[in-house]
């Protein structure tokens, strides 16, 4: 399996996610907080799904995580390796894992954020094993 | 106390299925197959299926006074070309538009209801994946997952399965029982797609598409068009000897963290499909043990487990051993999926299911018949709303 030739597509930014895809460009990953009830969510949005505040505000994270789940996309052009990670901070958002083969890659194994270009302005934030 | 009771049972025998209609899906694959063009789009197939079903049912068009439309084709379209003035309409999918039905007739609002589908997906080469895939940015959480690739609701269900399969120890060889069973099914049935059996090492040898589902784990692309005709029970009764009573129906929606995927990601929708079990048994005042037959949303072979779980029909993590028994197959406790299903009969996103369960409670299905049919459970679990509807006599 060549996981070489995969180019992240380029996302849609909208206004309650410009932050975040603005920070891509630097390589920081932010998650949204609820400044009320002080936990992380995914995806980032103007109102907690929690507690349904409206006070909320990004912030940097630790880039750490660990796979809930994979899935080796094979049957394409250009094979990749679907993920869903949680993050320290709690929520778990879908990614991709880098630098990996499936064969090495585990459920609860620990992975780190890394950055890699679309075929547009921002980057996407990826994880790869530590 | 009677009024307490009669509230109670909601919807419950309010009203039957009394025709049911689809076009020749087999034939039309096989022609498209060797080249021949489609001769029908998404609203004519809908109106042929119709046709049908209105010649199933005795009535006549003019008796018909309400009409549902499922998506794909627009109700306004559809509508035009049945030649359908009605006092009462709407558009929903299969599951939906049998509940809604049921409504429209306990309020008043109706008393035969036309329910029609038709959807042109292969000849119009439609795309369930790519960049559009799933709704694409009009879901706005879709675009936190199109950036990395997940194109389609393949990769949803790979990975959703994976971490249910580490979770619970279900092998992939009990996994491919399901699309083992259906295409055994769909070999006794003339309608079907795809006929020819499949062994379980046919489905371990075959392609990953996206890890850990095979190809054989994916639904077929067809064109195709499916109606049921659903009147008040009363007159369903005067109709027909063999009206098929509709006997509960359930709901319930986990729209909490619905787009991001995480019902189904996390949590493979056993909450809702839980909730609704209590409903739908409730109202149609029977349990798992009563069903003779299930028919299951199977876009994709894994919901099989997970709503043999979620309803009862074995405890959470033990649908390996029902399936790797054979319980789901010709034969088996519960029969699942008998015409085939999305995976081997034909891919119309639901309403397919609705007729076999039509056709398991008259008694018609020929060689694939569950004997002494009662009671028919589908079951539904797709952008995090499960659903329910019990057929029988």
């Amino acid at each position: 399996m060549d996981l070489d030739g995969f180019i992240n597509p380029e996302p849609v930014v909208q206004p309650e996610n410009q932050p975040f895809w603005d920070a891509t460009k630097e390589d920081r990953f932010l998650v949204k907080w609820c400044n009320v009830c002080e936990r992380a969510h995914w995806y980032p949005r103007a109102r907690c799904p929690f507690c349904f505040s409206d006070d909320t505000a990004f912030r940097e994270a630790s880039g750490e995580g660990t796979i809930y789940a994979f899935a080796p996309m094979r049957r394409t052009a250009a094979p990749y390796i679907l993920a869903y990670v949680t993050l320290a901070e709690g929520p778990t958002m879908m990614t991709n894992i880098v630098n990996a083969r499936p064969e090495e890659l585990t459920t609860g194994q620990p992975v780190r954020v890394a950055f890699v270009p679309t075929s547009g302005e921002y980057k996407v934030p990826v994880f790869t094993p530590t | 106390m009677q009024a307490a009771d009669e509230e109670r049972k909601g919807l419950s025998k309010v009203a039957s299925v009394v025709g049911v209609g689809h076009t020749d899906w087999h034939t039309d694959y096989r022609a498209q197959r060797a080249g021949e063009k489609a001769t029908l789009d998404s609203v004519g197939l809908g109106a042929l299926a119709f046709v049908r079903a209105l010649e199933d049912s005795g009535l006549k068009r003019d008796d018909i006074d309400g009409l549902i439309v499922g998506p794909t084709t627009p109700y306004e379209r559809m509508g035009e070309v049945l030649g359908l003035d009605v006092r009462w309409g709407g558009q929903a999918d299969a599951m939906l538009a049998v509940i809604q039905a049921c409504m429209a007739i306990k309020s008043g609002l109706a008393e035969v209801v036309a329910l029609v589908y038709g959807n042109a997906q292969r000849s119009q080469k439609v795309n369930y994946g790519g960049t559009n895939a799933a709704g694409g940015a009009s879901f706005l959480s879709y675009v936190y997952h199109a950036p990395w690739g997940f194109t389609s609701q393949g990769a949803l269900y790979a990975l959703m399965f994976r971490r249910y399969m580490e979770e619970t120890g279900l092998k992939p060889e009990e996994l491919g029982q399901v699309a083992v069973a259906q295409r055994a099914a769909a070999s006794l049935n003339p309608e079907a797609v795809m006929q020819k059996p499949i062994t379980i090492e046919d489905y371990l040898t075959s392609a990953f598409v996206c890890e850990p589902l095979h190809l054989f784990d994916y639904c077929l692309i067809n064109d195709g068009g499916v109606a049921l005709i659903i009147c008040e029970a009363e007159r369903a009764r005067s109709l027909r000897p063999d009206p098929v009573v509709i006997h509960g129906v359930g709901r319930y929606d986990l729209n909490s963290g619905a787009t991001s995927l995480e019902p189904r990601l996390t949590e493979y929708y056993l909450p809702a499909q839980q909730k609704v079990a209590r409903q739908v048994f409730d109202m149609a005042g029977v349990g798992p043990q009563d069903i003779s037959s299930a028919q299951i949303y199977d876009s994709f072979s894994c919901h099989i487990p997970l709503a043999l779980e979620g309803y009862g029909y074995c405890p959470p993590g033990g649908a390996g051993k029902f399936l790797a028994e054979g319980q789901h197959a010709l034969g088996g406790t519960l029969p699942v999926n008998t015409s085939g299903g999305h995976l081997s009969e034909s891919y119309m996103q639901g309403w397919g299911h609705q007729i076999e369960a039509v056709r398991q409670v008259r008694g018609t299905c020929g060689k694939r018949q569950v004997p002494d049919c009662n009671f028919v459970h589908y079951s539904s679990d797709v952008a995090g709303k499960a659903v329910s509807i019990i057929y029988g006599r």
